[in-house]
């Protein structure tokens, strides 16, 4: 029920669940509800217990729970200014509070209306107490389990992005002495060429080195895979060939820089670079419903076993799982002679 | 000095040729843009100086180094690579030099030195192909003179006969002197021993039959006639094509 909004919500840390939301509300109304049954279970109460008596009971600790869930809800945002410590120590006590006040004003309502559901007149103080100190208890047990896990969740997140930070997209050190040397040799000959390549280099790298947090669009991204090509192929030559469609994309679309790049990379490396005569590298990309999907293929010699490429690729897989979630996909299938690689992402803000 | 350069990458073959015009002394006589053409281009040319780039397709310049080491008039190797992950393997080949990319041209020059100063003493004392080194891609044969290269993946058995091993493979087969123990601990996972001089590679093999009289045959797709197989290897041979 938290994954939502940590995903919406990356800065400011949600701590408090979404009381409001369906599935927290359930988890609350479920817990009610058991301490209905434990109570009419309790042997004290056996002689009296009636399934009526059952029914009364729960409509009255749904109400009871209810409002505390709108209580919340509705004080979600003052709450999480404070520490997550005094937040939960005060929206406990707002439970406990309106708990009794919930009950002395049902109790009052049955006294007035003479519906006897209730214990008898003067007991509306214990009845009120009674109940607050039972949701005292249920609160208590029911924030503290929450907090835990909010402590767990902020631990397993942390981790995630440590890993995904330590996976953030490198380029590879051949690219970039094998661009100096092109660059060195085009100085001589083709100026203009080497002043390009120079300019093609510096974006890749400024992209590369840029913060951890960089989002960037998949204009940008595009663009980038463009520069790659350029300098790739000044130092492949006639070995690369690149057949590119990526005109349907939706090119302000929001997403890591440099997820895509590697695909490219990884093509050229592993693919057309080994084959003697080049090959024809494929970008194909398509707008759907759900977002967008780009297709890299290129060609790849048979003999080759592929313990890099893998590498490479649980990288990018593991970058998609961590900013789009089970919504973001990787697929490779290594044909005979085509290597193909298949990334959707959903058209959504990644985390 | 007769030099070869090698290379995939046509400007880094510009630059080096063109870095050793300034240099002087040396002629380029070919350039390569594989192993294989480079083996090739040696052999045509005699050349003395190699400048050979790691990272080929179709054979790398670390397998092009171990061939020549077969050679009889092995060229000085310098070894010439973007990123340096390879300088152990390249001196492990015999390298005189081993530069990085961007080349300096006064690090070519010394390294041209120690190349001269190779060629002149005529150290050849390489021990051939080097058990601790990764497979090699292809088999080197020499057929009336001329170089051979044989894919290794297009071997479909090795056998051994008084000091040559016959290569068989799919296009005929040629003869070259290894050890056929030195070839069953290099190529280990790709060929099996199935009798004292014979080894076959395992995606070839398609299958064992018994004859009448008690001996095992393993056939081989594409071989007409089976190849015996020793008792001693029988058990062995048995529990791999199960495995399979």
């Amino acid at each position: 029920m938290r994954q939502g909004e940590a995903v919406t919500d990356a800065d400011k840390r949600r701590w408090l669940p979404h009381f409001c939301s369906l599935p927290t509300l359930f988890a609350v109304m479920v817990v009610a509800e058991l301490v209905v049954v434990v109570l009419a279970l309790a042997p004290d109460r056996f002689t009296r217990s009636s399934l009526a008596e059952l029914g009364i009971a729960s409509v009255f600790v749904q109400w009871l729970a209810l409002l505390n869930a709108v209580v919340l809800c509705s004080l979600r945002e003052v709450l999480e200014r404070l520490s997550p410590r005094a937040g939960f120590l005060i929206a406990w006590v707002l439970a406990v509070v309106t708990t009794g006040l919930g009950s002395a004003l049902v109790h009052a309502m049955d006294h007035a209306l003479s519906l006897g559901l209730t214990t008898d007149a003067e007991g509306v103080l214990r009845f009120a107490l009674g109940n607050a100190a039972i949701c005292a208890l249920i609160a208590a047990a029911l924030l503290r389990y929450l907090f835990i896990r909010e402590l767990w969740q902020e631990r397993v997140e942390a981790a995630a992005k440590a890993q995904v930070d330590a996976l953030q997209a490198r380029i590879r050190p051949h690219f970039l002495f094998n661009s100096m040397n092109t660059i060195a040799s085009l100085i001589r000959t083709r100026p203009n060429e080497a002043e390009r390549a120079v300019e093609d280099l510096s974006d890749l790298f400024r992209a590369a080195l840029g913060t951890r947090a960089t989002l960037a669009t998949l204009g940008e991204e595009l663009d980038l895979i463009g520069h790659y090509l350029r300098i790739e192929g000044l130092r492949l030559g006639t070995r690369l060939r690149v057949e590119c469609d990526v005109d349907a994309m939706p090119r302000d679309m929001a997403l890591p820089a440099l997820l895509l790049q590697p695909l490219v990379e990884n093509a050229v490396y592993h693919g057309i670079q080994r084959m003697p005569d080049g090959g024809v590298l494929s970008i194909l990309g398509t707008r759907n419903v759900d977002g967008i999907e780009i297709v890299v293929r290129n060609p790849y010699p048979p003999d080759a076993a592929q313990p890099g490429n893998a590498h490479a690729l649980a990288n990018v897989r593991a970058r998609i799982g961590y900013h789009f979630g089970a919504r973001g996909v990787l697929l490779v299938e290594p044909g005979r002679d085509v290597f193909s690689v298949t990334v959707r992402l959903p058209d959504e803000s990644p985390r | 000095m007769k030099a070869l350069v090698v290379d995939d990458e046509p400007l880094a073959r510009e630059r080096l040729v063109s870095m050793l015009g300034d240099i002087g002394g040396i002629e380029v006589v070919a350039e390569a843009g594989d192993g294989i053409d480079a083996l090739e281009a040696v052999e045509r040319t005699q050349a003395e100086l190699l400048l050979l780039d790691i990272r080929m397709p179709r054979m790398d310049g670390l397998e092009v180094a171990r061939h020549l080491a077969s050679f009889e008039r092995a060229p000085a190797i310098v070894f010439c690579t973007a990123y340096d992950d390879h300088a152990l393997a390249a001196f492990d080949a015999n390298a005189v030099d081993y530069l990085l990319k961007p080349i300096r041209a006064d690090r070519l020059r010394a390294a041209i030195e120690r190349a001269r100063r190779f060629s002149h003493d005529v150290v050849h004392t390489l021990d051939g192909p080097r058990a601790t080194s990764r497979e090699r891609s292809h088999l080197c044969a020499r057929v009336r003179g001329s170089l051979v290269l044989v894919a290794v993946s297009d071997v479909d058995f090795l056998h051994a006969e008084d000091k040559y091993v016959i290569v068989r493979h799919s296009r005929g087969e040629v003869l070259i002197e290894e050890p056929l123990k030195a070839l069953e601990k290099e190529f280990a996972g790709r060929f099996v021993r199935i009798h004292r001089n014979c080894l076959v590679a395992l995606d070839k093999l398609a299958g064992l039959t018994r004859t009448p009289d008690g001996r095992v045959l393993a056939r081989l797709d594409r071989i007409a006639t089976p190849l015996e197989v020793s008792r001693r290897n029988l058990p062995a041979l048995r529990k791999m094509v199960r495995s399979l």
